[in-house]
């Protein structure tokens, strides 16, 4: 049995599938594909799938991140992506697959782009050169309480109408760009206004690529 | 509106999956390479709409065919609704997100009375006008096909053409025919005016309904050569008909979200309170081998980890236990559950209920529908209490401590003796558990116990019987509810408001369309939902049109009185409906095809259960 880490693109209408959903979805996917993969024991017997990092209803996510465990040995990797692919929707593409290196714990950063109009570099510069950025943080409890998120961003960055953002990730302390976003637009006043939120990249702590 | 600034508004509703479109399994042809685009509409939720077999039999049978292109929409809930109409965004298909109004067909199925104001409100939403007369052009035209047609005539000033029976022939004849029409340049009245010549087709429009002074119907007269009585179509060879070899697999949960495989159609019972038992006969079973066949390869194309079966009474499959063998079979081996509702265990082979136990639990459910055998012989539901007790033993010693029951409050000859009865079988139920000595150790049993009030329909026996009234109901209720000495017993009876509202449409007549026309003005629109019924609404819009549900729901009916969907045949006769009345206000049964074949009218097919071997 070998533990295998499946790399792949969410996008177009898949946009609007939950994290919830896509567990149901990756099942079936599976179940359709025939690949071999290790089914969980017991009474409610499923195929056993581990999704890294979870993405945001709404996002594009360029890479994706599933792990399962296949049972035959020689059932090649390159085979699991075709066969996956030949039975999923161009808005769930397969990339590759590879033997895990990294455990899901070492991941510690995400990158994102996201679109927006009438912004200048001068307003990006200003507010992510801030010594902290106070924001109100919804609780998992419900409750609302500040939080400063400036330890929390890595990296931000302007081009075109453009913006990269390299930010906390993993399962404490994941930071979202939309929160990122509406203190940013908080801090001039202005209604929120941002479209075309792309996951490009997952990191471990020294920023580099999570395989 | 572009394609980013309708996905921005998507991400800010409740569950966008509803509206995305783009599942597996859904079917995307290129607009300009069909000849007819045809809009299937389920007047209700994407969630309950989804779950609905005959759609999928539709969608795929229609998409089957190169020149259409069958598209799903649904009701769009109320916060959707609310961004559509700020932002001007027309009802849309979910494949392709074109406007329904620009489509050749706008069909909607009618599964129960409360979808009524949905229609209108989806009409409305798509910019198309409601009444069918004010809609002059060929296209879009608006059908509806479903068990309500048995008796839609409040719907009959919107719809323009209702289909009789099942879709999967009669369908595709009215689109052969509109392509001919079409490609003629003729009117729409051409068009609906041979369109009603084609059997199991009613054009609303084509007949004059004149009243009595005392508002019941005087004649119900055809136009432009139309049929006087338009009879029902079935399919005759279920083994030969289209069945899915896919589905359009949801993201989001919907209620059903499994396979399903259809293993017959009608029902041998004849219980005399269910349309369902009546419209939809004969009984055609399909073969073992064809389920299994489809129901693999179903499963296969999905990737669903769950099947379940499906029938109006699945006990009564003639080959029931070696399907079920043979499914078992296969399922166990590639992890899909099999699911059997509603199943009758209490006659299966020790060595099957050993398979069927190996399958994930589901609930135990039974239907006594009322709570005594007097009553229950009254509406020729045959379940003794005896066959309830043994299965429940059964149930328990497999370690089940939960049952559910349903019944109907509200019946024909209905006295407190037999509500009394109601509370009397829970109690026997929870009295047997705790004296079976290999009961599941520690723990306690529940029964929960459902009470709808019976609405009488058309083309049942009970269609001529008055529905209770609200205050008779509530009398019921509390007396019910008194009857009820222990905890174990969970009792729930709903308000039931919208059953009055649906006793007047299932037997209302065409005057009931400015009603409903006023009550969608008003706002009502998902009123089987209870967070959407407004009773109140629903008053005010009776009144301001001077009717009176009550005509309708709370009427003894004569046998020669002319209802609204007599000139409607369903294949049972309605000397037949009589005679079965008459039997049971003489609390007797009537046994079922199998047994005896009580000559209801739907051998006149020439097919199924009527010409086996008894
Ligand atoms: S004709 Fe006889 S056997 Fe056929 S459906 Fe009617 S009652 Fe049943």
């Amino acid at each position: 049995m070998r533990n295998v880490r499946i790399f792949y693109e969410k996008k177009g209408r898949m946009k609007f599938v939950s994290h919830l959903d896509m567990n149901r979805f990756m099942s079936r996917l599976i179940a359709k594909s025939k690949i071999p993969v290790w089914f969980t024991e017991g009474f409610n017997q499923h195929a056993y799938m581990n999704f890294a990092v979870p993405l945001s209803l709404g996002y594009v996510g360029l890479y994706e991140v599933m792990d399962v465990k296949i049972t035959d040995d020689s059932y090649s990797l390159e085979k699991l992506v075709d066969d996956l692919n030949a039975v999923s929707t161009p808005d769930i593409h397969f990339v590759k697959a590879s033997e895990s290196v990294m455990h899901t714990k070492e991941i510690a950063f995400a990158e994102f782009k996201l679109s927006f109009d009438n912004i200048d570099a001068k307003m990006v510069n200003d507010f992510f050169t801030q010594q902290s950025i106070i924001t109100k943080k919804k609780t998992k409890k419900g409750g609302i309480k500040d939080i400063d998120i400036a330890p929390l961003i890595k990296k931000a960055e302007l081009c075109g109408n453009e913006l990269t953002l390299i930010l906390t990730a993993g399962n404490e302390n994941n930071l979202n760009p939309s929160l990122v976003m509406t203190a940013f637009y908080d801090f001039y006043g202005v209604d929120p206004d941002f479209y075309d939120v792309t996951r490009v990249m997952i990191y471990n702590k020294d920023l580099e690529q999570f395989v | 509106m572009n394609n980013k600034e309708f996905e921005r508004l998507l991400l800010t509703v409740q569950k966008p999956g509803r509206y995305s479109g783009g599942e597996l399994g859904s079917v995307i042809k290129d607009k300009n390479k069909v000849d007819v685009r045809f809009a299937f509409c389920f007047p209700d939720t994407y969630e309950i709409g989804m779950s609905h077999l005959g759609m999928k039999i539709l969608y795929s049978q229609f998409n089957a065919r190169e020149d259409i292109w069958c598209e799903r929409v649904f009701a769009p809930w109320l916060d959707f609704e609310e961004v559509m109409r700020e932002n001007n965004i027309p009802l849309f298909a979910l494949e392709s997100r074109d406007p329904i109004k620009d489509f050749d067909f706008i069909g909607f199925t009618l599964q129960y009375e409360m979808s009524y104001t949905n229609v209108l409100n989806m009409l409305d939403l798509a910019g198309v006008p409601l009444r069918s007369a004010d809609r002059k052009d060929l296209s879009p035209l608006v059908v509806a096909g479903g068990p309500c047609v048995c008796n839609a005539e409040p719907l009959a000033d919107f719809v323009d053409i209702f289909f009789l029976g099942e879709g999967e022939e009669v369908d595709l004849e009215v689109i052969d025919l509109y392509k001919k029409h079409k490609a003629l340049g003729s009117t729409k009245a051409e068009f609906l005016r041979e369109a009603a010549q084609i059997e199991g087709v009613y054009v609303p429009s084509l007949y004059d309904v004149t009243y009595n002074e005392d508002g019941t119907i005087n004649a119900v007269t055809p136009k432009e050569n139309a049929p006087a009585v338009i009879k029902k179509r079935i399919i005759k060879d279920l083994n030969n008909c289209h069945y899915p070899e896919n589905f359009v697999v949801p993201f989001i949960q919907i209620v059903h979200d499994r396979a399903v495989q259809e293993i017959f159609r009608g029902c041998i019972r004849g219980c005399r309170f269910c349309q369902a038992g009546f419209i939809y006969r004969p009984v055609r079973e399909k073969s073992a081998e064809v389920i299994n066949r489809q129901a693999k390869c179903l499963c296969e194309n999905t990737g669903y980890d769950e099947i379940s079966i499906s029938s109006l009474s699945s006990s009564d499959y003639t080959e029931l236990e070696p399907l079920l063998n043979e499914m078992l079979d296969w399922t166990q081996q590639n992890h899909i559950s099999l699911a059997l509702p509603s199943l009758r265990i209490d006659n299966f082979s020790e060595e099957l209920l050993e398979k069927i136990n190996h399958v994930r639990k589901s609930g135990l459910t039974f239907a006594p529908e009322a709570g005594t055998q007097r009553l229950r012989d009254v509406i020729n539901k045959n379940v003794t209490e005896q066959e309830i007790l043994s299965t429940c033993k059964i149930a328990f010693e497999g370690g089940h401590t939960a049952v559910k029951l349903y019944f109907m409050m509200g019946l024909p000859t209905e006295t407190d003796e037999d509500l009394k009865g109601i509370a009397d079988l829970g109690q026997k139920i929870v009295d047997m558990y705790y004296g079976m000595p290999n009961r599941p150790k520690g723990k306690s049993v529940s029964v929960s116990m459902s009470v709808a009030v019976f609405v009488p329909k058309p083309f049942t026996p009970f269609q001529f019987e008055p529905q209770i009234s609200k205050e008779e109901m509530e009398r019921k209720q509390a007396y019910l509810k008194s009857c009820i000495t222990t905890r174990k017993i969970d009792l729930s009876m709903h308000d039931s408001s919208t059953s009055f509202l649906e006793g007047a449409f299932a037997r209302g007549d065409r005057r009931l369309g400015n009603v409903l026309e006023a009550a969608f003005k008003k706002g009502c629109k998902f009123d089987s939902w209870n967070e959407c019924f407004d009773l109140q609404k629903w008053n005010e819009a009776f009144s301001d049109c001077g009717i009176d549900p009550d005509f309708y729901s709370q009427r003894l009916r004569a046998y020669d009185e002319i209802n609204p969907w007599d000139h409607l045949d369903y294949a049972v006769s309605k000397g037949f409906l009589v005679r079965e009345h008459q039997t049971a206000l003489n609390e007797k049964t009537t046994p079922n095809c199998r047994e005896k074949c009580s000559a209801c009218g739907a051998n006149c097919y020439g097919e199924g259960v009527c010409f086996e071997k008894r």
